[in-house]
């Protein structure tokens, strides 16, 4: 998928705006998303063009606005056209959250190891049966036909 | 292709494989045909770097988002709850969660027992053997001794951990003096019969490289293909043939070049779930059976049960770590299961505790969850990543002779056969139903300490149990297949999926689905003469 260079702009400060950057995260669009999300739309059938159909419903100069007057331009999509802009959500999301350096934040801020779950899965304490201590005195209340 | 079969199955799923597993053994010549393809173990995600982009793309379990070419569209504009299944050797097990509660007694009974919907055509008890040989198959993880259900022999290996999500909600339910078990589950904690022990990576639905999860492409087809069973992939089955005397002859079905090939038999099984089945039902109409085969009742495709799920989310302050471990497979309650009269509603409900998702399904809004976009989307995703724990309430809905499947006039698949339309909404029961489990819902989860609780009256992407679509029965005007599933109008055809369902009870329907169509194939075996099978 191609996009001009007005539309590279309008999309990467989309980015920004629905994944802006703080003391610890990235901002989506400071991370050079654009083609990652370029990327993952040509994977998906399901809604060809819509990322340029996104940046065309985005005023000429989005990527000039301060991030308020950016903000209120994406509200009013999502009211307006909630299947366009759930499309830029979800790419947006998608590039972001299976970025490496996002998931090196995730990893720092949660706790989360920042892998793939396979191959080497987690270590859980076996399930423990004391608990069931008490539901285990009840008597069987299945009803019996 | 111009094969002679003694049993033509369509669908590889978890019935067509214990289906086609009995037979087989049994020294029959079982031919499968299946539109979807096998999945090797090295063909799932969770290994990979995108795995969570792979899951909300081709390994969506939604057949209208994944859109793979073997799938066929499902028309779902008239209904909340939108379908998720899977094609291919193992069916929706490929995808399951691998929760598998039974059936209880009273589930088989509902007419008699609380004057709704209709009693099954058969007792529990006439099922129990049946379930317990699946228990052995799938190496049914679990604790016996529990006192909502009847006894059932020791589970073959012990419970996936909880964590410490699901053990605080076990200790709330305690608390409460409510009813909780681990419950029973396809998915093995220890190693058994060669399979791997799960290793709690979590997103179960994403399919299993171990084989710690029991999918019929595991647990059946291997010893069926081995006993001579063979499956025919990419085999999109177009319509049950019949001959003049309107008993079926085979089934065609297009290839992946759109080849249109027939395969002959002397007994014709469905088992492509409660869509398919009827879907290929009613394309199959012919002079002589101008609704679609076995339709003398007018109930194929009627009676669609889909169990209505609502959830509510604990939040809790601190970090449960609720992404590892296996995602749906945790404990349940049965309290609110029975009728209670003084409830306002028939039938009752299970309460499912499942845990959290990986950081891209997470920020998407997982389940239940609500991540703005914008300035506070860091803020509120480091709130509830890893820190929730799901109540999921999965409602037994009654059957409703309105809520159908019928086959679509604007969908297709690549072939040409129009897509099954599903038809469906709540009745008032159900409504009635959620306003109760959801309360229940969030008062466990406070119970257990959450700051917040999040409330969803239901969910969309809840459609994974499709049932009832061509409901058994002794009766031919008022049911679709005998009570061993074969149907009254073309006795040499039959259905082992869940299309048969009565009722839906209140659990996930993989155990009973399964466990019946283990009793249609002995019946097949015992009672039938597979030579001139509609005698």
């Amino acid at each position: 998928m191609e996009l001009t260079n007005a539309q590279r702009l309008k999309l990467n400060a989309a980015l920004d705006t629905l994944l802006p950057g703080d003391e610890w995260w990235p901002a989506a669009g400071g991370l050079g998303l654009v083609d990652r999300v370029l990327e993952l739309a040509g994977l998906d059938p399901s809604h060809p063009g819509m990322v340029a159909e996104a940046c065309s419903a985005l005023p000429a100069d989005f990527h000039q606005q301060d991030s308020d007057a950016r903000t209120a331009v994406l509200e009013r999509l999502e009211a307006g056209n909630s299947a366009l802009f759930g499309v830029l959500q979800l790419l947006a999301y998608n590039a972001y959250y299976t970025d490496a350096r996002v998931l090196d934040v995730v990893e720092s801020r949660t706790g989360y190891e920042a892998r793939p779950p396979q191959p080497r899965g987690y270590v859980l304490e076996p399930f423990d049966e004391s608990l069931l201590e008490k539901v285990r005195t009840r008597a069987p209340f299945w009803r019996r036909v | 292709m111009s094969e002679v079969a003694d049993v033509l199955v369509v669908g590889a799923g978890p019935s067509g494989g214990a289906f086609s597993w009995r037979l087989a053994r049994a020294g029959v010549k079982v031919v499968c045909l299946d539109r979807g393809y096998r999945v090797a173990p090295e063909d799932y995600p969770t290994d990979q770097p995108d795995w969570e982009s792979r899951r909300i793309r081709d390994f969506n379990p939604n057949p209208n988002v994944r859109r793979l070419p073997q799938d066929y569209p499902v028309d779902d504009e008239d209904s909340p709850i939108k379908p998720l299944m899977f094609c291919g050797v193992g069916g929706s097990t490929i995808m399951w969660s691998a929760a598998s509660p039974r059936f209880h007694p009273s589930d088989f009974r509902v007419r008699s027992l609380d004057g709704v919907a209709d009693d099954w055509p058969l007792r529990y008890r006439e099922l129990e053997g049946y379930y317990d040989l699946c228990d052995r198959m799938v190496g049914m993880g679990g604790m016996s001794g529990d006192p909502a259900n009847p006894p059932r022999p020791p589970r073959s290996t012990p419970p996936l951990p909880l964590g410490e999500g699901g053990e605080r909600m076990a200790r709330a339910f305690d608390r409460l003096g409510w009813h909780w078990w681990p419950v029973d589950g396809a998915i093995i904690s220890r190693p058994y019969r060669g399979r791997s022990a799960c290793n709690n990576c979590g997103p179960c639905e994403m399919g299993c490289p171990r084989g710690a999860k029991a999918s019929a492409d595991v647990i059946w087809w291997p010893e069926a293909e081995e006993a001579g069973a063979r499956i025919v992939t990419g085999a999109a089955v177009s319509r049950v043939t019949v001959d003049r005397k309107g008993r079926a002859t085979g089934a065609l079905w297009f290839d992946e070049s759109g080849a249109e090939h027939h395969t002959r038999a002397r007994v014709v099984v469905l088992a492509a779930n409660g869509l398919g089945t009827p879907r290929i039902l009613l394309s199959s109409a012919t002079t002589r059976f101008p609704e679609g085969l076995a339709n003398s009742s007018g109930l194929v495709g009627r009676r669609l049960m889909l169990h209505p799920v609502a959830a509510a989310t604990a939040v809790f302050t601190e970090n449960v770590g609720s992404y590892v471990g296996a995602d749906a497979y945790s404990i349940f309650s049965q309290e609110f299961y029975e009728t209670d009269a003084d409830r306002g509603f028939a039938r009752g409900y299970l309460m499912q505790v499942t845990r959290g998702q990986g950081p891209l399904i997470t920020a998407l809004g997982g389940f239940n969850l609500d991540i703005p976009w914008g300035r506070g989307h860091h803020r509120r995703f480091e709130e509830l990543f890893g820190h929730v724990v799901t109540v999921a309430v999965l409602c037994e809905d009654l059957p409703d002779h309105d809520n159908r499947v019928v086959l679509s006039d604007r969908l297709a698949d690549r072939f040409g056969v129009p897509a099954p339309k599903m038809i469906y909404r709540f009745d008032e029961n159900s409504e009635k139903m959620i306003d109760h489990g959801l309360a229940n819902a969030e008062q466990v989860c406070l119970e257990a300490g959450a700051s917040e609780v999040l409330l969803t009256r239901f969910l969309p992407q809840a459609g994974f149990h499709l049932m009832g679509t061509a409901r058994m029965g002794s009766d031919p005007d008022d049911s679709v297949t005998d009570p061993f599933g074969f149907c009254h109008d073309i006795p040499n055809l039959g259905i082992v999926d869940g299309s048969v369902f009565v009722t839906s009870a209140g659990v996930n329907p993989t155990p009973t689905l399964t466990a019946l169509a283990l009793r249609s194939a002995d019946h097949l075996l015992h009672h039938r003469d597979l030579e001139t099978p509609w005698n």
